[in-house]
């Protein structure tokens, strides 16, 4: 993440678009699409041009993301009576020497929001206002695609390796004490993060959680609300954050066993193989998509829990925790609607920890009453943590699981509660979520995807088959020449994946600390 | 067609840049005296035609990489836009005639050269 703040001077209208001009170069720097940084630079002069003709003076803050740009414009002028009016097209106060230069046509606002994915005004009479909106790149149209969203802080890396043992897909490689990630193979599980003792790897930050305004609403995992101790029960921390200015606090539990109900509905009805896979796991599905594309037609078609929020949501304006690189990843993926934005839950966290007080005796208040929802969870195999995952997937491609009726499998342990951007032990935060836990969600439910699942091409060796064939004989000779001891050394994490490397002319033989040195070394 | 070429079609004056002229391709006419609308309107390869004379319309267009502004009814460019334009290698041009006439002199010119292809 990248924050940058630029000054605008108001009636200053020949040199204003001076901070739109450098917003754009960075833009370009890192490979933006021109489509998108097109879009940003209108919404930008034209927010610009407002400080410019209205106000004493002001500032645009830009923040630089992954995968999108938050912008921020902010001035001290006479603010607008009514913002409504004011973004009716055609509407404008603006002074004649600014519509003698062609602006003012009273576009200004409705252009920002037309070429914006997300749009905010708040102005006050007397003091003045402030526009912020969003681009999210479009994924196809960035010359390094945002494909998932785990963050590597290089200087944090002290080259112990464990990451590289622990991902199931074999997309890291650590090389000159840098982990890389290889996105085309990265699921988002959030293994390499767990495993990083320093920090290395972690989740996009986000910039600190903004002060809600009074129809925001906060969707947040159950499990974030039982972070803070046995002495703070999660109805405590749901009373903090509505104390905030959170209108409403959603957590996610009741749009899960919405969904489980609606999988295991479809199951009955529709389904014409076992096991059922539930899309609860953002990271299961993209496994699934690219390990175990034979069991994409198992895979219920339905959005994950946190999609389908996204969806239901209507005008008001919304933040949305995600619990995990891959639900930040899926959120995005699709596009976020203009009212919603995501934080991450450490941003959360910041936010409320200095409004936490702890109940000595929280233990002795009563359990909630559970909702009757056990009917369908008997017949839904529940399995959680990678390795799991993945021996269970095995058996379903093998036909071992076809007396199973649904399965939902999560990447970590205890499902949500095990994300390791949670602090909370998953066992002890689950137990005190079941215990105590609150908020349900009226307007829960499943909701059917419109996009279906498909296969990744993930570790195909080339777009074209015959040039894979040969990739792949040489990628055998190659093996066969290491040393077959998977030690990691090169930084790659299995011999096999250092021979693809070499293939791929990602690597090569002299890599290998094995290898005696008099051996011809390039390949 | 080259902005050049197009420039002599219309029998306007090229003011800025003319070297570059003679190698931007122009596929689209803009025309316009609202700020907001030529930035919605127009692309990188896009001929704007406007009333409006001033730095600030140079400056919009150089945001979104706008390669030629054409002037009208022979009008004597702002000094600023006009130093503005040379330097961020816009190519300022100037019809001798107002924005009707113009727009018809740049429809007939690239409507021929579709049909010769």
């Amino acid at each position: 993440m990248n924050t940058e703040v630029y000054t605008i001077e108001g009636g200053d209208l020949a040199r204003a678009g001076q901070a739109s001009s450098r917003f754009k170069e960075r833009l370009k720097r890192i490979g933006v699409g021109p489509k998108d940084i097109r879009r940003a630079i209108i919404a930008a002069y034209e927010a610009e041009m407002n400080v410019a003709i209205h106000a004493r003076k002001g500032t645009m803050q830009v923040t630089i993301d992954t995968g999108q740009v938050d912008v921020e414009v902010m001035d001290q002028g006479p603010g607008i009576s009514d913002t409504s009016l004011a973004m009716q097209e055609g509407f404008s106060t603006a002074p004649a020497f600014a519509r003698e230069l062609g602006f003012g046509a009273g576009m200004g606002l409705p252009n920002i929001k037309k070429n914006s994915d997300r749009f905010a005004i708040r102005s006050t009479v007397g003091e003045g206002t402030c526009v912020s909106f969003a681009i999210i790149f479009d994924p196809q149209g960035i010359l390094r695609p945002a494909a998932n969203s785990v963050h590597v802080e290089p200087d944090r890396c002290c080259g112990c390796l464990h990451c590289l043992r622990v991902c199931p897909t074999q997309a890291l490689r650590v090389r000159d004490s840098t982990p890389q990630i290889l996105e085309h193979l990265c699921i988002d599980c959030a293994a390499c993060i767990e495993a990083c003792e320093t920090g290395a790897l972690g989740m996009p930050a986000t910039s600190a959680v903004q002060r809600p305004s009074k129809d925001t609403v906060l969707i947040l995992p159950s499990a974030f609300v039982a972070q803070f101790g046995g002495g703070v029960p999660p109805q405590e921390v749901l009373g903090v954050l509505t104390a905030m200015g959170f209108s409403e606090v959603r957590p996610t539990e009741t749009w899960e066993r919405a969904l489980q109900n609606a999988v295991v509905g479809y199951a009955h009805e529709e389904a014409g193989t076992r096991p059922v896979i539930s899309p609860v796991c953002p990271a299961v599905v993209n496994l699934v998509e690219m390990r175990f594309p034979s069991l994409i037609e198992n895979v219920a078609p339905f959005l994950s829990p946190m999609e389908a929020v996204c969806e239901v949501l209507g005008g008001c304006h919304v933040v949305l925790v995600a619990a995990c690189p891959s639900q930040r990843t899926a959120l995005l993926s699709t596009g976020l609607k203009p009212n919603v934005e995501t934080v991450a839950p450490s941003s959360l966290r910041n936010a409320v920890l200095p409004m936490i007080t702890t109940t000595p005796n929280a233990a002795d208040r009563r359990p909630r009453q559970l909702p009757a929802n056990t009917d369908s969870a008997v017949n839904v195999l529940q399995i959680s943590g990678m390795q799991h995952v993945m021996s269970a997937l095995e058996k379903a491609e093998n036909g071992l699981l076809g007396d199973v009726e649904v399965i939902e499998l999560f990447a970590c342990d205890q499902a949500c509660f095990g994300s390791p951007l949670l602090t909370e032990d998953p066992f002890v935060s689950r137990y005190r979520w079941a215990r105590m836990g609150g908020g349900l969600d009226r307007n829960a439910r499943a909701i059917r995807r419109q996009v279906p699942f498909s296969a990744r091409t993930g570790v195909r060796l080339d777009q074209d088959i015959t040039k894979a064939i040969e990739k792949l004989s040489k990628m055998d000779e190659v093996e066969r020449s290491l040393p077959g001891k998977d030690c990691g050394m090169c930084g790659a994490p299995t011999c096999s994946a250092l021979a693809e490397d070499i293939v791929l002319g990602r690597a090569t033989a002299s890599d290998c600390v094995h290898l005696p040195l008099h051996e011809d070394k390039t390949t | 067609m080259t902005l050049k070429n197009l420039a002599c079609g219309i029998e306007a004056a090229i003011l800025t840049n003319e070297a570059k002229a003679a190698s931007v391709e122009i596929d689209t006419v803009c025309a316009g005296d609202r700020v907001s609308d030529i930035l919605n309107g127009a692309s990188n390869a896009t001929l704007v035609v406007t009333n409006l004379n001033n730095m600030a319309l140079v400056r919009a267009a150089e945001l979104v990489e706008v390669p030629g502004i054409c002037l009208l009814n022979g009008g004597v460019p702002d000094p600023d836009g006009l130093k503005a334009a040379s330097e961020n290698g816009t190519v300022l041009i100037v019809s001798p005639v107002g924005m009707f006439e113009t727009c018809g002199r740049l429809y007939r010119v690239l409507a021929e050269q579709c049909k010769t292809g």
